[in-house]
């Protein structure tokens, strides 16, 4: 193969930031605009204030010229994430976030954090959820088996960060383990 | 691990030797032994490597014992704490500690191969943790930090990595790197 190794065992996080920039975003269009065609479909047309839904990549290109501001998703937001954390914290399972909650909030926090209250809080209940869900798969680790494993509510960054070694292990474990099927064949 | 014929895992794993016991004068083969005599004598033992070994047990030329990398020393450290045995030094630098026991649990007759296995895959989850552990913390000192306030044992164990988990390691580190390149840069400069 010609790929580079590193690209060869998983997609890289800034190519899954590029997927999640396909998401919708609601803004406020500073400036009116046609409806436009684009690749992925037609979005518009922006006529202030009225808000409007267009993709995570067209809302980063208009914040950046100042010709919008971005209306955050409902999750990112200090109450809903401290009170995930929480849950995160007192119960074994993964809580519920958006499949790529971690791409989309990295994009607004970067573009957009004048468009968020408490921008400062945010990075660090992100950075705190980010801990306590890696402490979980790192447990997970621990039951992994040869033939299944089930982490739900993983995000799609999480599941992109221990995917090598995780599919690697377990391919590992399949040779090593010997099937009680195969045991029997031989001895009957 | 796999026995596929072009595997270059399996064949450095073959590369290991065990000890055979012959049931037949071979004549015209004493150098294999690597002494001055011109035969092998039956029920001498020699250590041939495992690539040979194989058409000799299938054959029933000869009979192995158990080589020492998984004999019952081993066994025992493994279950008093697997974290502490140096695999490496088990099966030489480079070494395949898993694959040469897979290949060894191949040629077994099933209650033994199970015994290996079950030895192989206690090993295996238990070290596990550690191996992605310190793989992550090594990804989380950046490119300069080279040791950090890492313990003798920590060290101890890396050095006692085998080939199948060094790999693993680098993969864990890799990854755990790139992720914590895209949290880390804020990336204004590329957008604006």
């Amino acid at each position: 193969m010609s790929l580079p190794q590193s690209l060869r065992t998983s997609v890289t996080p800034p190519e899954l930031e590029l997927i999640a920039s396909e998401q919708l975003v609601e803004i406020i269009p500073l400036v009116s605009m046609e409806r436009t065609a684009f690749i992925s479909g037609a979005y518009g047309p922006l006529r202030p204030p009225t808000k409007c839904k267009i993709p995570l990549w067209m809302a980063t290109n208009l914040k950046l010229k100042k010709k919008c501001h971005i209306v955050p998703p409902d999750w990112l937001n200090v109450e809903f994430l401290q009170e995930r954390l929480a849950r995160e914290t007192s119960q074994p399972e993964f809580s519920q976030l958006p499949f790529r909650f971690a791409e989309v909030a990295k994009v607004l926090l970067d573009v957009a954090s004048d468009d968020l209250q408490n921008p400062d809080k945010l990075r660090f209940l992100l950075k705190d959820l980010r801990e306590a869900r890696q402490a979980k798969s790192r447990d997970g680790l621990d039951k992994l088996d040869h033939s299944e494993l089930s982490l739900p509510n993983l995000s799609s960054m999480e599941i992109n960060e221990i995917r090598p070694f995780f599919v690697r292990s377990m391919g590992i474990l399949t040779q090593l383990v010997r099937e009680p099927s195969a045991g029997l064949a031989d001895t009957s | 691990m796999d026995n596929d014929y072009f595997s270059i895992d399996s064949i450095l794993a073959e590369n290991q030797k065990i000890q055979c016991t012959f049931k037949f004068d071979i004549p015209d083969m004493g150098h294999l032994g690597g002494g001055n005599e011109r035969d092998i004598k039956a029920l001498s033992k020699i250590s041939i490597p495992m690539w040979l070994a194989y058409i000799m047990l299938y054959s029933d030329w000869a009979d192995f014992v158990i080589p020492t990398p998984f004999g019952a020393r081993v066994r025992n450290a493994l279950k008093a704490e697997a974290r502490s045995v140096r695999l490496s030094s088990l099966v030489g630098a480079g070494g395949l500690w898993y694959g040469f026991g897979k290949m060894i649990m191949d040629i077994l007759d099933d209650a033994q191969a199970k015994e290996i296995s079950d030895v192989l895959t206690k090993a295996f989850r238990g070290r596990l943790i550690e191996v992605i552990d310190q793989a992550q913390h090594f990804a989380a000192l950046g490119p300069s930090g080279g040791g950090g306030p890492t313990g003798d044992s920590a060290q101890a164990f890396r050095e006692g990595l085998d080939g199948t988990e060094r790999e693993l390691f680098a993969l864990a580190q890799e990854s755990a790197k790139r992720t914590k390149r895209w949290y880390e840069d804020s990336d204004k400069g590329r957008r604006s």
